[in-house]
């Protein structure tokens, strides 16, 4: 049982929804995917490594998949932080979010107060028999404050060699500057 | 685009049903693979996180839901997320975890084996359902290339507490070697 390697955190959730929402979930899937501010609230949820929502309808078995009562809703998550604050952001800052996809599911309490939504995440969680991380010392803003380290000082590198030393000195405390929130 | 994708990054969701009476060994075996850089997935490239999940029967919720639902198998998830397009990775995911794919897959209904090229990749696509909504935060960044930013990072850090106070005809140089092009 693994649901944590280095700082990262898996969360798996599989929940039954209502007929509703085989008309419902494509809409908020589909605004989620094109309308921009969606993913962005998603980003400033800045612990977030890679989530997905799949609309499991048959259960792949080699053929058609088999088809049950219900369709189900699958959520998996990658993120830092711990479980519980995971779940109070997702409570704080995206709450109209939360209802919007659990909103058809069967047994969704709503994503306010917190706890009866913690409860029902984890009565239907299912714990990770193997987790892999590739980078298990990094969080997500480590790693996108990284990209932007690198960036800047593959930048300055490229031009290092044309610079007399003072303008050299000048280029490379204005680097320093650009980043200096993300060192 | 595939809602599978975003920027470089792909989000492979395979579900594949159990043997009969295989579920208790399945687990067994996932829980005692060896976990961090010894991990099979370790050795297929590109892999950022990547999970096996025992499903093994869905969860009855009540408050109205009138029917009570059950698989009639019982259920292995596999989901990763990695650099670049599926066959290529598929077939990563066929040479590099080999023998422990087949440890793994082998208590599946209908796994191939990894020896079999087109069949193991045929069955995962067979097997394998669409993100309704894939969200990466960093979807344009490779697996080598995070490691190579967290390295510069770091090396940039150390860097430019050990250059305070150089004059400028020495920071340029000792920069230039530290970060040689």
């Amino acid at each position: 049982m693994a649901n944590v390697e280095g700082r990262a955190t898996a969360i798996t959730v599989l929940t039954p929804y209502k007929p509703a929402g085989r008309l419902l979930l494509p809409i908020v899937f589909w605004i989620g995917r094109n309308v921009t501010a969606t993913l962005r609230k998603l980003q400033m949820l800045s612990f977030i490594h890679y989530a997905r929502w799949v609309m499991v309808k048959r259960f792949p078995d080699g053929g058609a998949g088999e088809l049950l009562h219900y369709p189900y809703l699958m959520f998996e998550s990658n993120f830092n932080d711990s479980w519980d604050q995971y779940i109070d952001a997702f409570s704080e800052v995206v709450p109209e979010r939360m209802k919007g996809i659990w909103g058809t599911s069967y047994g969704f309490p709503g994503p306010i107060p917190v706890e009866p939504f913690k409860d029902y995440i984890r009565a239907n969680e299912y714990v990770a028999n193997h987790y892999w991380n590739a980078y298990p010392e990094a969080t997500t803003t480590e790693i996108i404050s990284a990209a932007k380290v690198a960036a800047a000082l593959d930048e300055l590198r490229a031009r290092a060699p044309a610079l007399d030393p003072a303008a050299f000195k000048v280029a490379y405390e204005d680097m320093l500057t650009s980043i200096q929130h993300d060192l | 685009m595939s809602r599978n994708v975003s920027g470089q990054a792909y989000a492979l969701t395979v579900l594949t049903p159990i043997l009969d009476g295989h579920v208790e060994r399945l687990t067994a075996h996932l829980d005692a693979l060896p976990e961090g850089a010894d991990s099979p997935l370790a050795r297929v490239p590109g892999t950022h996180l990547g999970r096996w999940v025992v499903i093994d029967q869905v969860k009855y919720q009540a408050h109205g839901q009138r029917h009570r639902d059950a698989l009639s198998a019982s259920r292995l998830l596999f989901t990763s997320n990695f650099d670049g397009t599926l066959e290529p990775y598929l077939e990563r995911l066929r040479t590099c975890l080999a023998e422990d794919a087949d440890a793994i897959w082998g208590h599946c209904r209908g796994y191939p084996g990894h020896e079999d090229r087109a069949g193991f990749a045929r069955w995962l696509r067979a097997h394998e359902l669409e993100a309704a909504l894939f969200f990466a935060a960093y979807g344009d960044r490779t697996v080598e290339q995070v490691h190579a930013d967290l390295d510069k990072r770091t090396r940039l850090i150390e860097f430019a507490l050990e250059a305070q106070g150089l004059e400028p005809a020495d920071l340029k140089q000792r920069f230039l070697d530290r970060f040689p092009a």
